[in-house]
């Protein structure tokens, strides 16, 4: 080993010391909130455990995870779509989640075959439209498949397929109905859109308060970040001049995506791990968690903010297994270039 | 490690892709390509040219102010693009209050599709042409551009047909970087809902959970990108681009005066209001109304991680590719040769795909080599160090490529003849001339590491932020208000090497003054 080696040697050691903390638990994660670091040192103080952080996209973090193999500091696995837990899981890097009380207060389809991951939040796929041009009679139990119906041309706004959020959507349809129904189903549900593809969630919303389209399809909590005033005077005029609807309400239910962790097969502090995801479905976090990104909460007895359960509360969820989003997920994509929706 | 991609098999999804999108990414790509070439080259070519050749109000403020937009990282003048010319954006609530006019009244088209794309991308980019051109034309001899005169050219003929075939090579390579840099955008024509290469690169990977076919699409990009430099030095070969003589004399300012000084600084100040005047304002706009309790500890450290990170990078990529070029030059090794062009295509990998490339790389040196003891490159400041290297190197190559070849074959001759050669000659004949090169190839680094963010993201230690990673954690989810802060904080980190690089502009040539 020659000098230049030990220099380098030395110096990632010095980098490196973080990691020989006895309590600690590292998270990955792709959940982003400005609220995060006050929850995280909430539990460093209830529990002495300290957070480490990497935030960043799902799929890069999937990557560094595979890498890093045996040899990976990762704890946790924290993300915001369905799709890359079934990832994580179909490679094999998680285990089992074992705590009673996880399982005692999470429904079975929010959490992973085998428990091997659990929702934290939920958020819904809703529509939401413009009372000024939709008619009671039209908005009455709509569901997605409606949208594909000739009365809907050129009025319905949506983001791009390359949003996860719209391939969790597809996945579900193919999921219940199958490709080539579904398939068909998006042919036509394409030659309704309003205008290209573009934009963000909030920007759909946007596009129905101004005329630009009379339907949207976009989150739910997005009308309640709107509505805070947070992201500005002109958002929250637009939130204000549409409604939500919740689809497929004498059927299936709408729509339902999550926010959700798991822990990894090698991860270093399993324990610590645990008892960080006890925590963050706990009443108190949970109901703060809410409170901050207008999710709906897991616990039965906690309640959704304000603002976003004056839209509803207690609608029909659908049941479809948010596994199967994961193992939809390439059909869905392919499925939606085949139909064009850009 | 991306191209060896190539090598593996093939999956079930390039027939999907085929048959389906392959031609949408190809043909937007492309469009992108020569949109933004031509644009830039314009913008570039023209407003170095004005400020060269031309005295005027304004003209030195202009001179450097040129180079501001390269602060803004296309992605952010996407967002804010958005933000005032949509329907109902500032610009034409703006227009709409003026002449009172209907809610239904959109006055600015469009904006997001391939020309507006077009337009954010070579709003940002043009500075790396302006950089090259406006050197090169102050280098230029002023004989020739009398002898010009003289045969009874116009000020217009002078300058393409004699101005402009002269630069042409610094000006191919400053045109390289704004191809390599556009085509492996992913925010800007993501916002933008456009499909290109970069694009279906992401979709095939986060959608469809296929990396490998994912990195042999980015492969195939890079071919063509390889192809691309190919071409170009082969076609330059046979020219000599060296000047003979070194006996300097700065070419005289023709004094404009009136209502042409005006169209002038008209010319050139407008590039500046779109590229860097409008979205910072959009920016602050957005932060003021947003709150400004960011400006916390936790601020701070990303800001000084961002610094001390961008100048470490900068510093050992300049001497890396000063090395590199200075063996091209006087050993002729082809090895470096290739190495060089090599490194440089890092730049035009879209950046998540070459982080991943990185990862897979260090995890085989974390276990092959350094297996036995505890410490890792994955996650590490000097991974990332390294990383940053890889992405820029290209930067810091084109200026000392442009560099050497202003030095003329002569003065290495002469120096041999006084028995000087290898380190002796680098160091005391070379690096003195190269001293602007060598800076400003550490400027340029240092400002693409200041807005680098995918790299960062999947390599970086736990608990460490750099200011883009803390603008991408809300941008990500378009909540452009909490963004705005940082996304002023890295605008305004990255005009610190500018400033530099410009003050270092306005001294480089005292006979200009």
């Amino acid at each position: 080993m020659n000098k230049f080696q030990k220099l380098i040697i030395t110096l990632t050691t010095i980098i490196f010391s973080a990691s020989a903390l006895a309590s600690e638990v590292n998270v990955y994660t792709s959940r982003h909130y400005d609220s995060d670091d006050a929850l995280y040192a909430e539990f460093t103080k209830k529990t002495g455990i300290k957070v480490n952080i990497i935030s960043g996209n799902g799929s890069a973090l999937i990557e560094r995870l595979r890498v890093e193999g045996k040899n990976s500091p990762a704890d946790i696995y924290f993300t915001v779509d369905a799709g890359n837990l079934w990832k994580v899981q179909k490679e094999g890097y998680f285990k089992a989640i074992n705590s009673e009380s996880i399982k005692s207060v999470v429904p079975e389809n929010l959490r992973g075959p085998n428990d091997e991951w659990v929702a934290i939040a939920k958020r819904a796929r809703v529509i939401y439209y413009n009372p000024k041009s939709v008619t009671k009679n039209e908005i009455n139990n709509l569901s997605y498949e409606d949208l594909a119906e000739p009365e809907w041309k050129g009025r319905i706004a949506i983001r791009s397929s390359s949003n996860m959020y719209n391939q969790s959507l597809v996945a579900s349809l193919i999921s219940n109905h199958g490709i080539e129904k579904t398939e068909n189903w998006a042919k036509k549900f394409v030659t309704n859109f309003a205008r290209n593809p573009q934009g963000s969630d909030r920007a759909q919303i946007v596009a129905v308060a101004n005329g630009e389209a009379d339907i949207a399809i976009a989150n739910s909590y997005y009308i309640g970040i709107m509505l805070s005033g947070k992201s500005g005077n002109d958002q929250l005029e637009a939130a204000k001049k549409v409604k939500m609807h919740f689809p497929n309400q004498d059927n299936r239910g709408t729509h339902i995506n999550i926010s959700g962790a798991g822990i990894l097969k090698n991860s270093p502090n399993s324990e610590n791990a645990i008892k960080f995801l006890e925590f963050l479905l706990s009443e108190d976090v949970q109901q703060y968690m809410v409170n901050i990104s207008f999710e709906y909460p897991i616990l039965d007895n906690v309640d959704p903010h304000a603002s976003i359960a004056s839209f509803g509360v207690g609608f029909k969820e659908d049941r479809t297994s948010v596994a199967d989003y994961g193992k939809y997920n390439p059909d869905a994509i392919r499925l939606m270039d085949r139909t064009g929706w850009k | 490690m991306v191209l060896a991609s190539l090598l593996g098999d093939y999956s079930d999804n390039w027939a999907h892709l085929y048959d389906y999108v392959l031609v949408d990414y190809i043909s937007n790509t492309l469009y992108l390509i020569i949109g933004v070439s031509l644009l830039s080259l314009l913008i570039g070519t023209v407003t170095a040219w004005i400020v060269t050749t031309y005295d005027f109000f304004g003209k030195r403020f202009l001179e450097w102010a040129l180079i501001l937009p390269l602060a803004t990282p296309p992605y952010i003048l996407a967002y804010t693009f958005t933000g005032f010319f949509d329907a109902f954006g500032t610009a034409n609530n703006f227009i709409r209050d003026i002449f009172s006019l209907d809610q239904s009244f959109i006055f600015f088209p469009n904006i997001r599709n391939i020309y507006g794309a077009v337009i954010v991308f070579s709003f940002t980019l043009y500075p790396y042409i302006y950089l090259v051109s406006r050197s090169a034309f102050l280098n230029q001899s002023r004989s020739m551009l009398e002898a010009g005169r003289m045969l009874g050219l116009s000020q217009f003929e002078i300058f393409y047909k004699l101005s402009l075939p002269i630069i042409r090579p610094a000006v191919i390579g400053g045109l390289m970087l704004v191809i390599m840099e556009t085509i492996s955008d992913f925010g800007a024509v993501d916002h933008f809902a456009i499909q290109t290469f970069t694009t279906g690169v992401f979709r095939t990977w986060h959608g469809m959970y296929d990396l490998k076919t994912a990195m042999q699409l980015a492969s195939i990009l890079l071919i063509f990108v390889a192809t691309f430099v190919w071409i170009e030095k082969i076609s330059r070969k046979k020219a000599l681009y060296t000047s003979g003589t070194s006996t300097f004399k700065p070419t005289k300012k023709i004094k404009l005066l009136k209502y042409k000084a005006f169209i002038s600084f008209f010319i050139c100040f407008i590039p500046i209001l779109i590229g860097f005047i409008l979205p910072i304002t959009e920016l602050i706009i957005w932060a003021i109304s947003y709150n400004l309790s960011f400006f916390n500890e936790k601020f701070l450290l990303a800001a000084m991680n961002t610094i001390l990170l961008s100048i470490t990078a900068a510093v050992l990529c300049a001497s890396i590719a000063l090395i590199i070029n200075f063996s091209i030059r006087f050993k002729k090794y082809r090895f470096s040769n290739f190495l060089s062009s090599f490194l440089s295509l890092g730049y035009a990998v879209p950046g998540l795909i070459l982080a991943v490339g990185i990862v897979q790389l260090f995890a085989l040196i974390d276990q092959n080599i350094l297996f036995n003891s505890d410490i890792i490159l994955t996650g590490s400041i000097v991974g990332l160090i390294f990383a940053y290297i890889i992405k820029s190197y290209a930067l810091a190559n084109s200026t000392f490529e442009s560099g050497f070849q202003r030095i003329s074959t002569n003065l290495d001759d002469s120096a041999r003849t006084l028995k000087s050669s290898g380190w002796n000659l680098l160091s005391r004949v070379h690096l003195p001339l190269l001293k602007t090169s060598f800076l400003t190839s550490i400027l340029m680094v240092t400002s693409e590491v200041v807005k680098e963010l995918p790299a960062t993201l999947i390599l970086r230690p736990f608990n460490f932020d750099t200011l883009a990673v803390a603008t991408y954690i809300y941008a990500a989810e378009e909540r452009m208000f909490q963004a705005a802060a940082p996304a002023i904080a890295i605008m305004l980190v990255g005009l610190i090497p500018i400033i530099l690089l410009t003050k270092m502009i306005s001294s480089s040539r005292p006979m200009d003054k």
